[in-house]
């Protein structure tokens, strides 16, 4: 189902669904992009909003999350799970790169295991995604099967149509966000058409392309050369951006941290990318930098697609964006294609 | 930029090195990455433009044989640094000095034109201004409205320590004042201030190690940050945590860091960690008279001291 | 208000084991009187002192951190307490700019057989680091407000 809404009318929308939900919008803080609570006014983040630093999973898979407090006592330990934040969350303007990255950490966190801490916050969350005007000059979502009006992953999809958004009721969750909310009306095949042509135009700025047809095959022809990934390796320096702000990348360390009496187990996210990842419980196996980034690409383009028939990566372009040194994984594709041709 | 080039494979021709690490136009816009590379046709793609930002020496402790290395001005001192404490021998690189003009701060571009880096078409310095294409509209800026702040207060443009030096291609416009103003701005807040100013910016530290990555003379094997007995700091990502790990590793780079601006400029997250090592670079010389990378046969900072120095610290 | 008057601040002394730590231990035998608010660590030398020490100490909630080490040319390993001189006028002074109060941080050279300097120094920095209140740096920003309206 297709309804509409007017720029002056999304400030009430918001407002109504802060009642229910924490509502989550793109926000500018130290000049860098951001998610915050909505402050019940600013809605200027339409005109200027491209995407995040950080990506919206950290509301799913918090960057800092306490499991459980423990405090010693006459028999010994006693387990104290935290409040359980049952209150809804609205994510909205989530871009459709990092709605369907969230379903492919379902994947991994809802799908066959359960990670309770994650399914309680994805259970409570609704994503209403915001289709893309400008993409950025990293962004490469069209040569994975999206693109900027890609609804697939989102409950509720707004698209840019002439001066009114177009709305998309993806899903149920999406729809019970709709159901009653005023300022909406009804849309026309002539809000339809606009919309189509405002992703048309959006995707033909995706200029980024990377051809995935034979790079599993690559990958596996290629896994064992080491002198092959050392030159692909050569300039990354072991940093943790391309992960951490990944919005599908999930790794993560957990210590316990203790005062006298007792203290709290923490989750926090870690990086295949560091040289001392999973040495806590044994060893990390891959101590050169080589194999790290081996299984960066790796994993996201031979494991993924081979576990669960698709790659492990959206195309948002963070990890180039963001790089240090310009370690930029489509040249790296694009490469390795070319190697196997 | 052909006499780089030229020099460049001569070197790699000669067997003179075995690796030649230099710039070459990156995949974004205004951007280079590094190009470390046995190849000698390779040389061709070498570049020397504003936008070289990366020390490349945080790479000479791992690489193996000898290495010929593109500097800037910070730089070849990180690479002097490097000598002093023999994480890399004086006669295994071969130092190919860039007359330094300034690096341009896309940041601060991308603050005057209100556009993201990508959304620009052009930027052209032309000797003390820069001059930024928009679509069909032409903005001009002083230089020193964009360079960075570590340009601006650069003290040694040229690389003093090198085998060859390249021609000049512009001179550097500096405005020492304007580099300082961020300390000084930290500096007229109360200490409470401060303490509260840092912790703010800390808050949204993702502790991605970036700055320690980038950093040449961050060359520990491992990190006090991931020492587990004792645990000095955690690792998941509290501001107390963050914050610690921050102001122990720019005590641990004292007397070495070169001010060279690449942790700032890698965080992700925006943390002004120059208004940090640029204060560190300031008291290691105002205590110690000091500057890092200046004299390869000196003994590292904290390797040395004078019988009478910062004596009003102890009773 | 009370608070200024009942609050008394918790110290760590990291003492070098050849001059102060024994110039404690005279003043120890020779009763003389200082006040009960340091905490002693033995340290082989105050060239072992790391900045490390005095954040994890001030992050553990101590309110101030002193290191006493011999007078300068009396080191026992000849340069260690010229190279503690270095590293924590340097700690000092950083910590400062990020807006630790410097009475916090102190340091002193103290002799094995200055049992009388030794107390002097410890009732000084108690009382400067008593003048510079609890510290609440690493604290949360809801506690620091609950202590403050406690």
């Amino acid at each position: 189902m297709f309804k509409k809404i007017g720029h002056s009318e999304i400030a009430k929308l918001l407002s109504e669904w802060s009642k229910e939900s924490t509502v989550l919008v793109p926000t500018r803080a130290d000049g860098v992009t951001t998610w915050a609570k909505w402050d019940g006014r600013d809605v200027s983040f339409l005109d200027w909003y491209r995407n995040t630093v950080v990506p919206p999973k950290s509301f799913l898979l918090p960057m800092l999350e306490e499991m459980f407090r423990f405090q010693k006592g006459k028999d010994g330990y006693s387990l104290e799970l935290p409040p359980s934040d049952g209150r809804k969350q609205v994510i909205f303007g989530i871009r459709p790169c990092d709605a369907r990255a969230l379903a492919i950490i379902d994947l991994v966190f809802r799908e066959g295991y359960e990670d309770l801490y994650y399914v309680n916050r994805r259970n409570n969350t609704t994503l209403v995604g915001l289709a893309c005007t400008s993409p950025y000059d990293s962004c490469f979502c069209t040569s994975l099967g999206s693109g900027p009006g890609d609804a697939r992953g989102v409950d509720l999809m707004l698209t840019t149509a002439g001066d009114q958004l177009l709305i998309e009721e993806v899903t149920d969750k999406g729809k019970e966000l709709t159901a009653g909310a005023s300022g909406l009306g009804k849309a026309a095949e002539a809000d339809l058409i606009s919309a189509r042509e405002a992703v048309e135009l959006a995707s033909r700025k995706v200029t980024r392309q990377v051809d995935l047809k034979d790079t599993d095959k690559a990958l596996l022809a290629n896994f064992e050369k080491a002198e092959f990934w050392e030159d692909i390796a050569a300039k990354c320096v072991s940093c943790g951006i391309c992960t951490f702000l990944c919005p599908t990348c999930y790794c993560f360390d957990i210590n316990d941290e203790m005062d006298r009496q007792g203290g709290a187990r923490v989750k926090s996210w870690d990086s295949c990318q560091f040289a001392l990842y999973t040495r806590m419980p044994m060893e990390n196996p891959r101590v050169e930098k080589w194999r790290r980034v081996r299984q960066k690409v790796s994993h996201k383009f031979l494991f993924y697609p081979l576990s669960y028939e698709t790659t492990g990566c959206v195309g948002c372009g963070r990890c180039i964006r963001r790089c240090p040194v310009n370690w930029d994984i489509t040249q790296v594709l694009n490469s390795l294609t070319a190697k196997v041709a | 930029m052909p006499q780089l080039q030229h020099e460049a494979r001569a070197l790699l021709e000669q067997g003179k090195v075995d690796y030649i690490l230099g710039f070459e136009p990156g995949t974004l816009k205004f951007s280079t990455t590094p190009l470390i590379t046995k190849n000698k046709e390779d040389c061709a793609r070498l570049v020397v433009n504003p936008f070289i930002a990366n020390n490349l020496s945080v790479y000479l402790p791992k690489l193996k044989g000898r290495l010929g290395i593109v500097v800037k001005g910070c730089d070849s001192r990180s690479v002097v640094s490097l000598i002093q404490d023999n994480k890399v021998a004086r006669d295994r690189v071969v130092i190919i000095g860039v007359p330094c003009a300034g690096i341009i701060d896309l940041d601060k571009i991308e603050q005057l034109v209100s556009r993201e880096r990508d959304e620009i078409d052009d930027i052209v310095r032309q000797g003390d201004r820069v001059a930024i294409t928009l679509g069909n509209g032409k903005k001009e800026f002083p230089l020193v409205s964009v360079l960075a702040d570590n340009c601006l207060a650069c003290e040694t443009p040229i690389p003093k320590e090198c085998d060859i030096l390249l021609d000049p291609t512009d001179t550097l416009v500096t405005d020492p004042s304007a580099g300082q103003q961020r300390i000084q701005e930290v500096e007229s807040k109360s200490v409470e201030e401060r303490w509260a100013f840092w912790e703010k910016q800390f808050e949204r530290c993702i502790r991605c190690y970036a700055c320690r990555s980038v950093c040449p003379v961050c060359f520990c094997e491992r990190c006090f940050a991931e020492e587990t007995e004792p645990q000095w700091v955690s690792p998941a990502p509290h501001w107390q945590d963050n914050m610690s790990f921050q102001i122990i590793r720019s005590l641990h780079v004292a007397g070495r860091c070169t001010d060279c601006g690449n942790c700032e400029r890698a965080c992700p997250v925006n943390i002004p960690l120059r208004s940090l090592s640029k204060k560190m670079v300031d008291l290691v010389d105002e205590l110690f008279d000091y500057k890092a990378g200046t004299d390869k046969s000196a003994l590292p900072l904290m390797a040395s001291y004078e019988a009478d120095e910062a004596e009003g610290v102890f009773r | 208000m009370s608070e200024q008057t009942e609050f008394e601040p918790k110290l760590v002394g990291f003492l070098c084991r050849w001059c102060s730590y024994a110039g404690a231990d005279l003043a120890g035998t020779s009763r003389k009187k200082y006040p009960a608010n340091i905490r002693i660590v033995k340290i082989p030398c105050s060239g072992r002192i790391d900045p490390l020490f005095v954040l994890k100490a001030l992050r553990l909630g101590f309110d101030g951190v002193l290191v006493s080490g011999c007078h300068p040319g009396d080191c026992h390993y000849i340069t260690g307490n010229y190279r503690a001189r270095r590293r924590l006028a340097l700690t000092k002074k950083f910590l400062e700019y990020m807006g630790v109060d410097p009475r916090r941080i102190q340091a002193s050279w103290v002799s094995a057989s200055e049992a009388g300097k030794f107390t002097d120094v410890v009732t000084a920095v108690t009382n400067e680091v008593r003048e510079a209140g609890p510290n609440r740096l690493f604290t949360e920003e809801k506690e620091k407000r609950a202590t403050a309206t406690a």
